[in-house]
């Protein structure tokens, strides 16, 4: 026993011998060498920890500082599978808490406990996985399933069982098809949405059918299409005549599809083909329920309007181009006007340029790029940083998720042009850990530019040399802050520091750096290419060109859009999302995520630029859209965007640390039936000091949610503080009840997971109150809508 | 050089200084607790918030450096109103008491801790010194007073309180015993004459801490005895003795003291003129008897809180002779009070209330956090005496129990001066649930109290910039975030080399060496 400790020590040590010699001894290496060390052990054992300080230059007070900093690291072994809850915005209003407390009862977790017993599975909360479109969602392990409910999630768990058991069985079939006798093109989305949503077995079932009937296609993945309310989408494009683009395509219906556009070659294919499809139905018990009609014609009215009021610049070639095919990216003009800049333009070209287009940064606060980039290339120095913030920890934006991986080459191409201008030595990605299918397919691209020598030394001959790192952000939303980022890539704890010195004066090491959000530099190459006039002409007032936004809530098409900056909120839910789900009445929109604000229905026409949203008590932010009807309670929704700026601030500076806590405590108290007149002038004084007081941008627009509910929304506080909750959603307000509609199936008593309704086929259910936990189980499984909340 | 304007003053300074340092130079002072001389500035407390002249904006003094035609303003409304908003953040998380309870507690505001340390370790004198500040008659007092404090004493919640009465008593006794009683320093001579009428508890304590500021005072008293209402119970709960011995001691300070001078309102009138100031302290009032032609309440006699002045210019009233009771240690406070106002009053020529400094309370303990407490305490049980009082021996085992409630720093503590400085209020952010006392006591070393702590870091920079191997770091984030030694080494064994340094530099109450002793 004892023996088999110390080889279990040593092995554990020889393990992180390596992990340093891969990252290094310095004490930048910090983050790399800890995520490595979770990767292999699943925690971050103290011994281990001790161990890096004797082998490195990092210290203790360095090591546990960052690894009790970053909410990625763990100090306790977890399960062998970890479930993560995404708590993101759209997955919020769309009831993730209850999916949340369903699973923390299926495992019977109590207090702090995160794993069951049978230590098999670990119950997380995450801030958001950027499937807002498939909301509520629910990640076990790599696996990630969407729309859960909380009487679904035996279901998901059962699946996950299966899946996880067909590992192994489920590799391998990929076959490259022989371009030669090509019959058409199938195109398959490969973003996280559709990924989530089921297109890695579409892709397969694509895979099996070519297989089987020697159909001559060639199978292409593409990046987001952005309508990530349809996924996974498939497009057939066959050599003549029209594609045609299909939507929520099920694995077992891809056969048929195939079939109705493509002949086999063979006739015994044919045959041999439905032959095996009729035993797999015997066989498995596949149940897809809801997809009547799956073909969404092109010419069909929603995808028109879904398309047709965007315009793509950072998304251009949408859904056509293949995300790691640079080949492809480059034929589609990629990369020109990188070679343009480095071989003809000087550095004060590209800034005028991009001055003179008017591009503001696409990160929340819209400081002009070509001012920004004037500084760095200003500042003189041997060594200069440029980095790419693709830190998006927004709970309901993912647009810069979604840039990185499906437009990568366009980013590094924005990236290349914006080094060239500024005179930058040295690159950075900084992307979440979050995301890693951003991290893979950016890896992968950085390599073939690498190959190309758009990436190196001396660019195409230019003369020029550069090239990009990737850095993994560890979880924490402060870092998307300039100053708190580069922090954390030097190895520290994400603190941010007080603004001047600007980076573009005093960065990452002390250097002049560049810094701009991902949108920003997807931006580039287009305003280099077609003119910055006509970028100029694109756009309203001060906020030029086009914005990057995440559509989701309540929302009947919701999904990626990329939009000229002007346009009117009523025309993106209306005209582009298809208006709001289930015939519900529009009550706000929440832009910009924590640190913006909610849009009230009086102000649907509010144009979306960066002046007139600031003027609406909102902020661009990042850009998610998240669309509440008028089951949503703005009192929650302001305590739910607090609680996260909350659980984020970094704990710094006096008025984030305890005025983002004392103002949820009064929110807490408020949505719990406890809150008296004088709460709302607190709250009032504190979201004042805490925006006024703040070191940082975090502090600062943190009361930003507050401060706009009660100024559309006062009478909901004030009704909140006489004892109700006008939308019914505040749990220790309401009641659940079964009206005379119910006929008596029995079906809630089913799901109550407490036996608060009691099993009376026939007969009308009753709620019992003192029993009820208020899971809304039953509200969501009635067959007659029989579930009433007061 | 860099010329900007701070205040309207134009200021100039070579450039890399901050504006923090600008203002200093200026002779303008800027309140800050998180910056530290000879570190790199961390930006935390934000109680140094200036203002942009130009933009509104507020921003961190300290940390932001000077630039060229810079308007800066520190002394507004605003800038005053983000201070106090920071503090009281700062306040509801604070998890500690400037002063014990019994000290809150005690009418006269007497000093209890540091008392009982000082006899704990066998320093009668000095804790009679302590006694003395507040307290003009410890040894009558130590027989009759009814203790206040000792119901507000923690111990009282783990067995039963410090016997701090007796423990008050035999400091006095002690001192009148001894060939050569201490004497405190009496102020250089102010010219300036007070009349105090009475010469009970309250009587005898203002004339004896006015006298000590240097000017004249003249009791009158009625009887031919001084000492008022004790009179009545000497030589039965009071010793007579040990009473006539300590108001001996008080009138040999110079006190001028006229028996049998009845005041009636036409002596009194004539007082009033010929001195600068009268305390009027002549016990309960009975009716028919005249007041003077000061207002009198249903009470007694009418005067402003906490300055103690009648509708007489010049004339207080403190005492019984405001609202009857029994409590002469409330007499005896107010005696003190009103001598320094009174003090105050004769060198200023305008009468101010008298203020007792700010003091953080946290409220109850709760039943797990006496263990922390009593981390500071000796286990034994409460020791019981007879009508002489402890012996010194027994007196060091009593005060050994005591479980110093009071903060360590409290008079370097810059939250406790920038508190009072800029009068907040504690309660008003206050949250339902407190984080938990903790003590880390390391008594040949450091003293820890992590929520004590503001997070300014200023001991973490140190551990590092010495080298220590563990030192101390931020560990979490957020509003949990902690500072501590890293992988739950000891306090010590993180500040190997630190320990007294980080102690000297912590902005409040949270790093203290065990042994130090900073009222003294």
């Amino acid at each position: 026993m004892r023996n088999e400790k110390v080889s279990e020590e040593i092995e554990r040590k020889q393990i992180i011998d390596q992990i340093i010699a891969e990252k290094g001894r310095s004490a930048q290496a910090v983050i790399p060498i800890l995520q490595a060390m979770q990767e292999k052990f699943n925690f971050l054992p103290e011994e281990g920890m001790r161990y890096v300080c004797k082998k490195t230059d990092i210290t203790p007070e360095q090591i546990v500082g960052v690894a009790s900093f970053y909410s990625q690291f763990r100090m306790q072994p977890v399960g062998e599978h970890i479930i993560k809850v995404c708590v993101g915005t759209a997955c919020h209003v769309k009831g993730a808490g209850h999916v949340y407390d369903a699973l923390r009862r299926h495992f019977n977790l109590t207090g702090a406990e995160d794993t069951d017993v049978t230590r098999k599975y670990t119950l997380e909360q995450v801030s958001c996985l950027g499937c807002c479109t498939l909301a509520p969602v629910v990640q076990i392990d790599e696996i990630t399933y969407g729309h859960v409910t909380s009487d679904k999630i035996g279901n998901i768990l059962t699946d996950f069982e299966h899946q996880h058991g067909n590992k192994g069985a489920a590799k391998g079939l990929f076959r490259n098809v022989d371009g030669s006798a090509i019959q058409g093109e199938i195109r398959i989305g490969l973003g996280s949405c559709c990924v989530a949503s089921g297109s890695e077995e579409v892709k397969k079932a694509v895979e099996e059918t070519i297989q089987d009937t020697g159909i001559q296609l060639t199978l292409k993945n593409v990046g987001c299409v952005g309508m990530c309310h349809q996924v996974p989408l498939v497009e057939i494009v066959p050599q003549k005549g029209e594609s045609t683009l299909y939507a929520k395509v099920k694995p077992e219906e891809v056969r048929n599809i195939i079939n109705s556009h493509f002949k086999p070659l063979n006739p015994i294919g044919r045959l041999k083909n439905s032959l095996y499809r009729f035993f797999e139905k015997v066989q498995t018990d596949e149940v897809w329920e809801g997809v009547k009609k799956y073909a969404i014609d092109a010419r069909e009215e929603q995808v028109v309007d879904f398309l047709d009021r965007q315009l793509p610049i950072a998304t251009q070639y949408r859904g056509t181009i293949n995300p790691l095919d640079i080949q492809e990216y480059i034929d589609h003009e990629g990369f020109t006007a990188m070679q343009t800049c480095l071989a003809n333009w000087s550095t004060d070209q590209i800034i005028a340029a991009i001055t003179e287009s008017g591009l503001r940064g696409r990160g929340g606060a819209g400081f002009p790029t070509g001012r920004k980039w004037r500084l760095v290339a200003d500042n003189l120095s041997d060594t200069k940083y440029l980095i790419c913030n693709g830190d998006e920890g927004d709970p309901g934006a993912f647009m810069d998720r979604m840039l990185l991986e499906s437009y990568p080459y366009r980013v590094i191409e924005g990236m290349v042009i914006a080094a060239k201008a500024v005179g930058a030595t040295e690159g950075y990605f900084y992307i979440r850990a979050e995301y890693p299918l951003a991290l893979r397919r950016i890896r992968q691209a950085l390599v073939y530019c690498r190959e190309k020598n758009f990436l190196g030394e001396n660019i195409l001959g230019s003369g020029f040399s550069f090239d990009i790192k990737i850095y993994e952000g560890a979880g924490a939303f402060v870092c998307g802050e300039e100053t708190a980022l580069m922090a954390s890539i030097q190895g520290e704890r994400g603190f941010p520091k007080i603004r001047p010195p600007f980076p573009a004066v005093s960065g990452l090491w002390k250097q002049p750096t560049l810094i701009n959000n991902t949108e920003t530099f997807a931006q580039v190459s287009y305003i280099i290419r077609e003119g910055a006039a006509h970028f100029a002409s694109i756009g309203k007032g001060r906020s030029k060109g086009t914005k990057v936004f995440s559509l989701a809530g309540k929302i009947n098409r919701g999904g990626l859009i990329e939009v000229p900056m002007g346009i009117t909120i009523r025309q993106i839910v209306e005209e582009i999302g298809g208006g709001v789900q289930n015939g519900k009445k529009f009550k706000a929109v929440q832009v910009g995520g924590p640190s913006g604000g909610c849009i009230p229905a009086e102000l649907y026409d509010t144009p979306i630029d960066y002046e007139s949203l600031l003027e609406a008590g909102a902020m661009m932010g990042s850009g998610g859209l998240v669309v509440l009807d008028e089951s949503d309670c703005m009192v929650e929704i302001a305590r739910y965007f607090l609680s996260f700026t909350q659980n984020e601030s970094c704990g710094k500076c006096t008025f984030c640390r305890i005025g983002t806590k004392r103002m949820l405590e009064i929110l807490t108290r408020i949505t719990s039936g406890k809150g008296v007149l004088k709460d709302l002038e607190e709250l009032e004084y504190l979201a004042h000091w805490t925006k006024k007081g703040s070191l940082c941008g975090l502090g600062k627009s943190a009361p930003n949610p507050i401060l706009s509910t009660l100024k559309y929304f006062r009478e909901e506080y004030l009704a909140h503080i006489q004892g109700k909750c006008p939308s019914g959603k505040c749990q220790s307000m309401i009641q659940y009840h079964i009206n005379d509609s119910c006929i008596g199936c029995t079906k809630c008593a089913q799901k109550c997971p407490t036996e608060a309704i009691l099993f009376k086929p026939h007969e009308k259910h009753v709620v019992i109150q003192d029993l009820c936990i208020k899971c809304d189980a039953c509200r969501e499984v009635c067959p007659v809508d029989a579930v009433q909340i007061f | 050089m860099l010329k900007l304007t701070i205040d309207n003053k134009a200021v100039e300074v070579p450039p890399g200084t901050s504006v923090w340092q600008a203002a200093k130079a200026a002779g303008i002072d800027i309140p800050t607790m998180c910056y530290f001389e000879g570190s790199e500035h961390f930006t935390s407390c934000m109680v140094c918030l200036v203002k942009d002249g130009a933009s509104g904006k507020l921003y961190a003094s300290c940390s932001t450096p000077a630039e060229e035609g810079q308007v800066v303003v520190t002394n507004d409304q605003e800038t005053h109103e983000a201070r106090v908003a920071a503090l009281e953040l700062l306040l509801s998380e604070h998890v500690g008491d400037c002063e014990a309870p019994c000290q809150l507690v005690c009418p006269a505001h007497m000093n209890i801790p540091l008392m009982n340390r000082l006899i704990a370790a066998g320093d009668f004198a000095g804790a009679l010194k302590v006694v003395k500040r507040d307290i003009a008659i410890p040894t009558i007092l130590g027989q009759i007073c009814p203790a206040p404090c000792e119901a507000g004493c923690r111990r009282k919640q783990v067995d039963e309180a410090v016997s701090i009465c007796l423990l008050k008593r035999i400091t006095g006794e002690e001192d009148l015993n001894c060939e050569t009683p201490y004497w405190p320093e009496i102020a250089a001579p102010t010219g300036k004459r007070v009349a105090v009428i009475g010469s009970g508890p309250a009587g005898l304590s203002a004339a004896w801490y006015l006298q000590l500021g240097g000017h004249q005072v003249t009791i009158f008293e009625k009887d031919g005895r001084a000492g008022g209402d004790l009179l009545k119970i000497a030589g039965d709960v009071l010793s007579g003795e040990m009473m006539e011995k300590e108001i001996a001691y008080i009138l040999s300070s110079g006190i001028e003291i006229l028996y049998r001078k009845e005041v009636d309102e036409t002596s009194f009138a004539k007082i009033v003129e010929e001195y600068d100031a009268v305390v009027v302290a002549v016990g309960t009032l009975k009716e028919g008897i005249p007041s003077f032609g000061l207002t009198r309440g249903a009470q007694g006699i009418v005067v402003e809180k906490q300055s103690f002045l009648t509708t007489t210019p010049k004339v207080f009233a403190i005492g019984n002779a405001l609202r009857s009771s029994k409590l002469a240690v409330r007499s005896a406070g107010q005696g003190k009070e009103v001598a320094a106002v009174i003090t105050d009053f004769l060198k200023t020529g305008s009468v101010k209330p008298y203020q007792e400094r700010f003091s953080s309370k946290f409220g109850k303990l709760a039943d797990i956090e006496f263990e922390q407490y009593l981390k500071d305490a000796e286990p034994t049980a409460r020791q019981q005496s007879g009508r002489e009082g402890f012996s010194r021996e027994v007196a060091m085992v009593e005060a050994k129990r005591c479980m110093h409630c009071d903060c360590r720093n409290p008079e370097s503590c810059l939250l406790r001066e920038l508190s009072d400085r800029y009068q907040v209020s504690q309660r008003r952010f206050s949250s339902p649930d407190r984080k938990m006392v903790e003590k880390l006591i390391h008594r040949e070393g450091i003293v820890y109290e992590p929520n004590k702590c503001i997070k300014c870091g200023i001991c973490v920079r140190l551990t590092k910039q010495h080298g220590e191997e563990f030192g101390f770091t931020f560990i979490g984030r957020g509003f949990d975030v902690k500072v501590g030694v890293p992988f739950n080494e000891t306090v010590q064994k993180g500040l190997s080399k630190t320990a007294a340094m980080v102690a000297k530099n912590c902005p409040t109450g949270a790093l203290a060496m065990f042994r130090e002793e900073e009222q003294m």
